[in-house]
């Protein structure tokens, strides 16, 4: 067996081109879905009561359901029913987002439900309203605690963007096919692959867990 | 806009036969991963110091990469490395297994630290072996704290299933994008797709949710 890595470099431009795009839409899927799920998660939690079913019904409806499968219908079924055209790249944000806030707000809730509601009560009997509990008392808790559980959710959300390839979003898989494809070597290019999203996700892990240990005791109540 | 939905119902048995192939690669995935995750979490834990050292590897590299990254790079490395033609299905296979042995492994150790060192050292001192010891004291117990999250594992791996359908694998999603390329019933075909995959997952996500309050950890 003969490796020829020059194609790596003959194509580096294009590849480069694809890691971009990948960590855009990683960046920009994670942020909408972060704030999504919050949306959602204080729905479920606080909302109107018959809104909740609707919630929970939405939250485990997407965890039933394949990512590829969400992508495909918003960027293929969703333009029928809709009449209207969206290229690959916002097909695959909304796909993205919709899918992940449904984890995300999952993260939310368990994060705020383990704030004990002893605190709850003793921030009301010193006059807070709910709103000052939420923002004072349980979200600066909650946040630190939902840490890892984010961290992942982002490691998760970059490893879903190359299912966007699918869809013809030109990220870094879709790019890497292309030129195993037209090069004839999908070795090379699919390990080279490899070792970029290794490269780009291992220190996302490592780097969560980290921060979450100099700030764990934020958490602790 | 008009539908045609018995687009659907005329292919019924192909969708079927897709939707059983999905389910026999979840529930074979795992009867491969289970037994390999073991393995390699021992190994994590037990094993002689380069042993141990490649378990880590393997499991940091593979729970670091897109599944369908690895999906395509098994149907092009695997066939070269073990000079065996295999099939779409036993390669879709090999890949999900090689993920979720990752996965798996981790779990497994995960399980196993989280008893604490107090109940070794009390076993030992009242004359077991730590073979023994893992066996009677760890292992039941770990079992219970890994379960909740063996079933997410499962659930996530009933939908990465969808995954190999780039390679061909004629499980659910690909059969029913086949047809919705042969009859150009694109969301009628889409939608019934989502609505098995729903049906399919729904009552398993709701079983995890379940499990996950049964056997909550309380110290």
């Amino acid at each position: 067996m003969d490796f020829n890595f020059a194609v790596i470099t003959d194509h580096w431009r294009f590849l480069v081109g694809g890691v971009g795009v990948t960590l855009l839409l990683a960046v920009l899927s994670g942020v909408t879905s972060l704030a999504a799920g919050l949306v959602i998660a204080l729905l479920r939690l606080y909302g109107p009561r018959w809104l909740r079913p609707v919630v929970i019904f939405y939250i485990d409806s997407m965890r039933a359901i394949p990512v590829l499968v969400v992508l495909v219908w918003t960027f293929f079924a969703l333009p029928i029913v809709a009449g209207i055209t969206m290229p690959p790249f916002y097909a695959a944000l909304l796909g993205l987002t919709v899918h992940l806030a449904a984890y995300a707000a999952e993260i939310v809730r368990a994060g705020i439900e383990s704030i004990r509601p002893g605190q709850t009560r003793a921030a009301v009997a010193l006059g807070m309203s709910p709103a000052q509990v939420l923002r004072r008392i349980l979200l600066p808790q909650a946040i630190v605690r939902m840490l890892p559980a984010f961290g992942s959710l982002l490691s998760v959300t970059i490893k879903d963007t190359a299912i966007a390839s699918v869809i013809a979003v030109t990220e870094f898989m879709r790019q890497s096919e292309t030129v195993a494809g037209q090069s004839f070597q999908p070795i090379e290019v699919y390990t080279f692959a490899m070792l970029v999203y290794f490269l780009i996700l291992f220190p996302v892990t490592r780097g969560v867990e980290h921060v979450y240990r100099r700030v764990a005791h934020l958490g602790r109540s | 806009m008009t539908f045609d939905w018995s687009v659907v119902w005329q292919h019924r048995e192909a969708l079927a036969i897709g939707t059983a192939t999905t389910v026999l690669l979840t529930v074979a995935t795992m009867l491969i991963a289970v037994p390999c995750g073991i393995i390699v979490a021992v190994a994590r834990l037990y094993a002689w110091a380069p042993v141990r050292a490649a378990a880590t590897a393997y499991v940091e590299l593979f729970r670091n990469l897109p599944l369908i990254l690895v999906v395509y790079w098994a149907f092009y490395v695997l066939p070269i490395m073990t000079g065996l033609g295999l099939s779409p299905l036993a390669t879709g296979l090999a890949a999900l297994a090689l993920n979720v042995t990752a996965y798996n492994a981790e779990t497994f150790r995960a399980g196993i630290n989280s008893i604490r060192r107090g109940q070794v050292e009390a076993a030992m001192a009242l004359g077991m072996s730590r073979a023994q010891a893992l066996r009677r004291v760890v292992v039941p117990q770990a079992l219970r704290r890994i379960l909740p999250v063996f079933a997410s594992t499962w659930v996530s791996l009933f939908k990465d299933t969808s995954l190999v359908s780039v390679i061909a694998v004629s499980e659910l999603a690909y059969v029913a994008m086949q047809i919705r390329a042969q009859t150009y019933r694109v969301l009628e075909m889409l939608t019934a797709m989502a609505a098995i995959y729903w049906l399919l997952g729904y009552p398993q996500a709701k079983l995890v949710d379940w499990i996950q309050r049964k056997y909550a950890v309380t110290e």
